[in-house]
């Protein structure tokens, strides 16, 4: 039922919605570290992504501003982590769990007061003009542009991570920590670009939602993506390819909980209950571990 | 309001603010000594608030109430005992996992039992103010205690040594895992005091979201008490004075938000090593090897 549903291309929309933060995740993953806070950079990449499309006035040119905003934004944030990690050692899963929290704060604090704009209503930015809307692939469908974007992201880190340098670095780095200090790569230095790479591929899935679906920024942007991202990466085994195809699940299982409540009558949050069971059932599968990593 | 009434004030609602956190600080602060690194606090009180709140509804007592919210809490803490100690499931993960089941089951089971989203009836017999006060006392008497009992008995030894060297406690002829479950478990309970004392104590209604990152704030204390139960208590009620500060600094025009943010911002300067560097005990959130 979950493929028949009323409208399948909303299970696409949440593909795409989810593919971006669980990139994210697995990309820090792979180095080694454990970015939880895939979430704040998400909201953080949407508020950037928010406040720039509210004040251009560029037609279609604003499009690829607001995404480098969202970019940017969420960019920052993973900075920030990679700062904490890289020079004083402190413990990444933590740093990057308080700022999701921290970033909540400072968008409804950015909102309520200095950035109150005439028109924008409570804990929303003012809406963007509608030719700067990240555009739809289909008449009368909610899906963007962002597919496409998230599907081109996931092989070009397929690339990355396979063929060049810096992935072999990365890479290096996540699975023999010892090995890599001794072929010569810092693995402390790798914590900041990864941290903040991963920060930014987050931020720009908040600037897809931001321009793509709600077209303003809304502190209830995110109901969590950032979170079941960290699931999605686990399923699609931090393969950036089977990736996609975990997102399509998730994606499914998402919009299938819509269905299920509209049609059936029961709550949505089953869903909910199932994915966070998921989680720790697959873990339990996969028997990996962030500790090897965090004692890097 | 005279200044002697507003200090008294400001007291009161700091010991409010801070109890449920304390809870949550000493049940995750032994867990963590003992090696279980719990991020699913959070999760912990949400589902023993949401079962206190069930169980006194249905049996309209409230101290029954307050034993359903409790085993709630333990049955959710054995979940991660068992994943963390049995099956070697990543202790964040895990935790991740916990936090997200704890939100969907409580909001699924709002709508199937009680018909309505979002709320639960009202509780006609809560706990009261008394119940409130005693609640509060207890979270401090509780610091004292597992203070003592961490570090002065061979129990709080042991626990110890599972969250430093496991396999040293191994190498003594004990089983790391199963002190490890039984801290898990214990700690859990405690937490569920706190979920208690959000839905029977501070109101009497169980509401989504009602938890409102209490058991994040808990880590945070965990850390600036550089996992001790004293230390924890007291960066719970650093935490709960912040707090209550909010509703008077508002007025005084410091945004509220900078006063929410002030644990996170704490944590982020201990874990950054400014005011001397927070260390977690060795063993923490690692998983063990089958022997």
């Amino acid at each position: 039922m979950l493929l028949t549903s009323a409208n399948p291309s909303e299970t696409l929309v949440q593909t795409a919605t989810l593919l971006f933060p669980s990139l994210a995740v697995a990309f820090a993953f792979r180095a080694g570290l454990f970015n939880i806070g895939a979430e704040g950079q998400l909201v953080i990449g949407g508020l950037f992504a928010g406040i720039v499309g509210a004040q251009l006035s560029l037609g279609p040119a604003s499009i690829p501003l607001i995404l480098l905003a969202g970019l940017v934004g969420g960019g920052v944030w993973g900075a920030i982590a990679g700062i904490i990690r890289s020079r004083w050692e402190g413990n990444e899963i933590i740093a990057t769990l308080m700022l999701t929290f921290l970033a909540d704060l400072l968008a409804n604090y950015l909102l309520s007061s200095p950035l109150r704009i005439a028109d924008a209503v409570g804990s929303e930015t003012p809406l963007i003009a509608r030719s700067a809307w990240l555009p739809t692939m289909f008449p009368h469908s909610r899906l963007t542009l962002a597919l496409p974007i998230g599907l081109a992201l996931a092989f070009f880190l397929r690339f990355l991570f396979t063929r060049t340098v810096i992935g072999y670095e990365l890479r290096a780095v996540g699975d023999a920590p010892e090995a890599a200090r001794r072929a010569g790569i810092d693995p402390k230095r790798i914590a900041f670009p990864a941290l903040a790479m991963s920060g930014a591929i987050a931020g720009l899935g908040g600037a897809t939602i931001v321009d793509g679906i709600l077209h303003r920024f809304n502190t209830e942007l995110s109901p969590g993506y950032g979170f079941i991202a960290i699931a999605v990466a686990l399923v699609g085994s931090l393969e950036p390819v089977q990736i996609i195809a975990a997102s399509f699940l998730f994606g499914a299982l998402q919009n299938g909980a819509l269905e299920l409540q509209m049609q059936a009558h029961i709550p949505k949050e089953i869903v909910t209950c199932l994915e966070g069971l998921l989680i720790v059932v697959l873990a339990a599968r996969r028997r990996f571990s962030t500790s090897a990593a965090a004692s890097a | 309001m005279s200044s002697a009434s507003l200090v008294g004030t400001l007291l009161s609602l700091t010991f409010i603010k801070a109890a449920p956190l304390i809870y949550a600080a000493l049940g995750g602060t032994l867990c963590e000594r003992a090696g279980i690194l719990n991020i699913a606090l959070e999760g912990t009180l949400t589902v023993s608030a949401f079962a206190a709140a069930l169980g006194a509804l249905a049996t309209g007592n409230v101290l029954f109430g307050a034993a359903t919210g409790i085993a709630a809490a333990v049955l959710f803490g054995m979940f991660l005992g068992l994943a963390t100690t049995r099956f070697n499931v990543d202790h964040i993960v895990a935790g991740i996992g916990l936090n997200i089941l704890a939100q969907g089951a409580t909001a699924a089971a709002l709508v199937l039992i009680f018909g309505q989203p979002g709320t639960s009836p009202e509780v006609p017999s809560s706990l009261g103010q008394h119940g409130e006060v005693a609640l509060i006392i207890i979270a401090l008497l509780l610091s004292l205690l597992l203070d003592r009992a961490l570090m002065r008995t061979p129990w709080g030894l042991r626990v110890r040594a599972c969250g430093e060297n496991p396999l040293a406690v191994r190498s003594a002829g004990l089983d790391p895992r199963a002190i490890r479950l039984g801290a898990t478990l214990l700690g859990s309970a405690i937490v569920g005091l706190g979920g208690v004392y959000l839905s029977l104590g501070e109101l009497n209604v169980y509401s989504d979201g009602m938890t409102a990152g209490r058991g994040f704030i808990a880590l945070a204390a965990i850390i600036l008490g550089r996992w001790t139960p004293l230390g924890a208590c007291g960066a719970a009620l650093l935490f709960g004075a912040f707090s209550a500060l909010q509703f008077i600094l508002q007025r005084a025009g410091i945004p509220s938000e900078l006063m929410q943010a002030i644990p996170y911002l704490v944590t982020l300067a201990a874990i950054s090593g400014i005011g001397g560097k927070a260390r977690p005990p060795a063993a923490d959130g690692v998983p063990l090897e089958a022997p």
